[in-house]
């Protein structure tokens, strides 16, 4: 599903002569199979994030490949990739990422409006999706009117509103409580094993590890799957 | 994404900011009504000059002079070969003016003329038929007004000119002319000439009376007769003024007429190439249009510096809207909006701005224009107590204008609701996510 090969990032700081190279990640090599959950572990400042993000296309490495589901997606262009995120990735994200001027009924949706689906499949999927979260009583509600854990919900039902074979999570319980957080992993369990749905999940708790069929650990931006420093099976 | 999402999209945006987008909305819609006002002041002053010039004369028509003296019969036989040439009206002037009915007398424009050749120019009569012998002629549609009873001497002294002319009304003959038979003078405008006793008289029948002109401002009272009656009348007046003599045969005006309006440049072009001036409305109005087509060039370019202004607006405005939406911005592309999706909105938003604008300030100069048309002639006899000509026009909005207008306004709308489009689609997802723009 996921197969990223000698990825290497650096981060770029201040202007051109003064330029300030900060290297985050190297030579990364990591490959994730189709219904797999995966979780990426390590200290904060590792480089998990920037993993997600260039394998998430919101950055861009000049080094390694990355090919999801079949396809080279590194060397994309950023219109291409908007194309392709739209339809084969789901994003969860820690502070959720709604937009506060929409309902949950129209964050929902909007993954639908983007790709051009007709407002009537759109009205019929978004209600059955909401009402899958929980969540129909709420589709007229503002996210600054939900709770974090309906909040998060609402983004759940976002990313899986167009069936995507993936979905990437950068520490989605890292703004829940514990009652929230086990019912979300409850869920991500239950699309996996039902749905088949593939996850990359970034965390640092043990609780979020326990549900993956692996763990890989990022230390000092090494990674290096297999290994059996790093790597630990279930 | 559908063009009606992107619309919802927009329209809901634009609501959130209701008084911002009218603000600008205001700007452009006085911008555009500016300019759409300024210029239609140069498109009624075209107007009005072509109005004019086409009203008095006629399309076919052709005038002919030559730069050494008049033209004579040879001329007029050389003109009537020119292909396309419908017919040559030529008139000659008769000096006798002085014509009278009873106690009814008239001094009037007497020329005469070939019939044949009038009646193929088109020579339009108001009631009764073109002469056909000798002593059968046609008079202008303001003859009538004009033959009037002697007046008292110092007769309008003290009156106002309403009430002078209300007067010298009574004293016109107000009957019909047609088939009336009246006495022309042999007389000419001579010191020494001779005494009434001996100014012989020619019988005359008014025949036809000539259609009224087409300017309300313009009197016809003049007399056209028949060449044969001249050649009778002229060795009468020659006794009285033997300079007559000289210049009998040559014409006073020479008019050509061609079959139709677009032959006239090319029997203009062929009949300079023989030595004659011409002069024809279309190629006056060829210099009207060149003069005036600049004229107008030049009010909407003044006009489109109020656009231009507007656009800042505009372009403020954008700026703005895509500024506080970075962050949605951000989460759209996260998920996977495009580049060129991201754009379209905001054109959109900044094309409904100028759309708005456009249609509002076109409407708002209609209204202006319309206004002002109604308005301005009554203001004009309020205060300074003189009538405006019939049918002035200020402001002329043709179709034409508002196109022009809507054509520009749209383009600087959009031109300047395109680079913050453009910046909209440089926001960083990552920074938009952090809540760091
Ligand atoms: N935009 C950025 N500019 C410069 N350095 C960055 C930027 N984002 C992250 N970094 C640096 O990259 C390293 C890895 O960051 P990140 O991937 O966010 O770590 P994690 O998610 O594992 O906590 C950190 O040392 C951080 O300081
Ligand atoms: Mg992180």
């Amino acid at each position: 599903m996921i197969s990223v090969r000698d990825l290497s990032y650096a981060f770029k700081i201040g202007k051109k002569e003064k330029e300030n190279v900060i290297p985050v990640l190297h030579h990364v090599d990591l490959h994730v199979a189709e219904g797999e959950i995966v979780a990426i572990i390590g200290r904060s400042g590792s480089g998990k994030s920037t993993l997600l993000n260039l394998i998430s296309g919101y950055i861009k490495s000049q080094t390694g490949d990355i090919v999801i589901n079949g396809k080279q997606v590194s060397k994309l262009s950023e219109s291409k990739w908007a194309e392709f995120r739209l339809e084969h990735l789901g994003f969860i994200f820690q502070s959720f990422q709604l937009i506060p001027s929409m309902t949950a009924y129209e964050n929902v949706e909007l993954p639908l409006v983007l790709k051009g689906v007709s407002e009537k499949d759109r009205k019929d999927q978004t209600l059955r999706m909401l009402k899958r979260v929980g969540l129909d009583q709420y589709q007229s509600h503002y996210p600054g009117e939900l709770s974090g854990g309906q909040q998060q919900r609402v983004s759940i039902a976002r990313a899986l509103i167009l069936n995507p074979p993936l979905i990437l999570a950068d520490e989605p319980t890292g703004s829940l409580d514990s009652e929230n957080e086990r019912e979300l992993l409850n869920f991500i369990k239950e699309l996996n094993e039902k749905d088949g749905i593939t996850f990359l999940i970034i965390t640092h708790d043990h609780e979020v590890a326990s549900i993956a069929h692996r763990k890989v650990e990022i230390r000092d931006g090494y990674l290096r799957e297999g290994s059996m420093l790093y790597e630990v099976q279930r | 994404m559908k063009f009606k999402d992107k619309h919802r999209f927009v329209k809901s945006n634009m609501k959130r900011n209701k008084t911002r987008v009218w603000m600008t909305i205001l700007a452009s819609t006085m911008g555009c009504a500016f300019l759409i006002m300024l210029a239609s002041v140069g498109f009624a002053i075209h107007k009005t000059a072509i109005d004019d010039v086409m009203s008095y004369r006629l399309m076919n028509e052709i005038e002919i002079q030559k730069e050494n003296g008049p033209l004579v019969e040879k001329d007029v036989k050389n003109l009537e070969k020119i292909k396309n040439v419908k017919a040559v009206s030529r008139k000659k002037y008769v000096p006798a003016s002085e014509m009278s009915l009873g106690e009814y007398t008239v001094y009037a424009e007497v020329n005469s003329a070939n019939i044949p050749s009038e009646r193929k120019a088109g020579l339009q009569l108001e009631k009764g038929r073109m002469p056909k012998s000798k002593n059968e002629v046609i008079i202008g549609h303001h003859f009538a007004q004009e033959l009037r009873k002697e007046m008292p001497e110092n007769f309008t002294e003290g009156m106002s000119e309403e009430e002078a002319q209300k007067k010298m009304k009574e004293l016109a003959y107000d009957r019909d002319l047609l088939n009336q038979t009246l006495t022309y003078h042999m007389k000419v405008d001579q010191p020494e000439s001779k005494t009434d006793a001996e100014i012989k008289t020619v019988q005359v029948k008014v025949v036809g009376i000539k259609e009224k002109p087409k300017k309300e401002w313009m009197i016809d009272s003049s007399v056209l007769i028949t060449d044969d009656l001249r050649d009778e009348i002229m060795p009468l007046l020659s006794e009285m003024d033997p300079e007559l003599k000289n210049n009998d045969d040559s014409y006073s005006s020479v008019k050509v007429y061609t079959s139709s309006a677009e032959d006239v440049k090319a029997v203009s072009e062929k009949i300079k190439d023989k030595g004659y001036l011409t002069y024809s409305v279309v190629s006056e109005l060829k210099e009207l249009n060149i003069y005036f087509t600049l004229f107008k060039a030049g009010l909407i370019f003044i006009g489109g510096i109020a656009v231009l202004i507007a656009s800042i607006g505009i372009f403020n405005t954008m700026t703005m809207a895509v500024t506080e939406r970075s962050q949605d911005i951000g989460i759209m592309k996260a998920i996977g909006a495009t580049p060129k999706t991201i754009k379209r909105i905001f054109l959109l938003e900044s094309g409904y701005i100028g759309l708005w604008g456009v249609g509002l300030g076109t409407l708002l100069a209609y209204l202006i224009s319309y206004g002002v048309n109604f308005a301005l002639p009554i203001i004009v006899e309020q205060f300074m107590n003189e009538k405006p000509p019939e049918d002035f026009i200020l402001s002329y909005i043709p179709w034409s204008l508002t196109a022009i207008a809507v054509t520009i306004c749209m383009s600087v709308t959009l031109l300047s609701g395109w680079r913050p489009a453009a910046k909209a689609t440089t926001v960083d997802v990552l920074k938009a996510l952090r809540r760091d723009v």
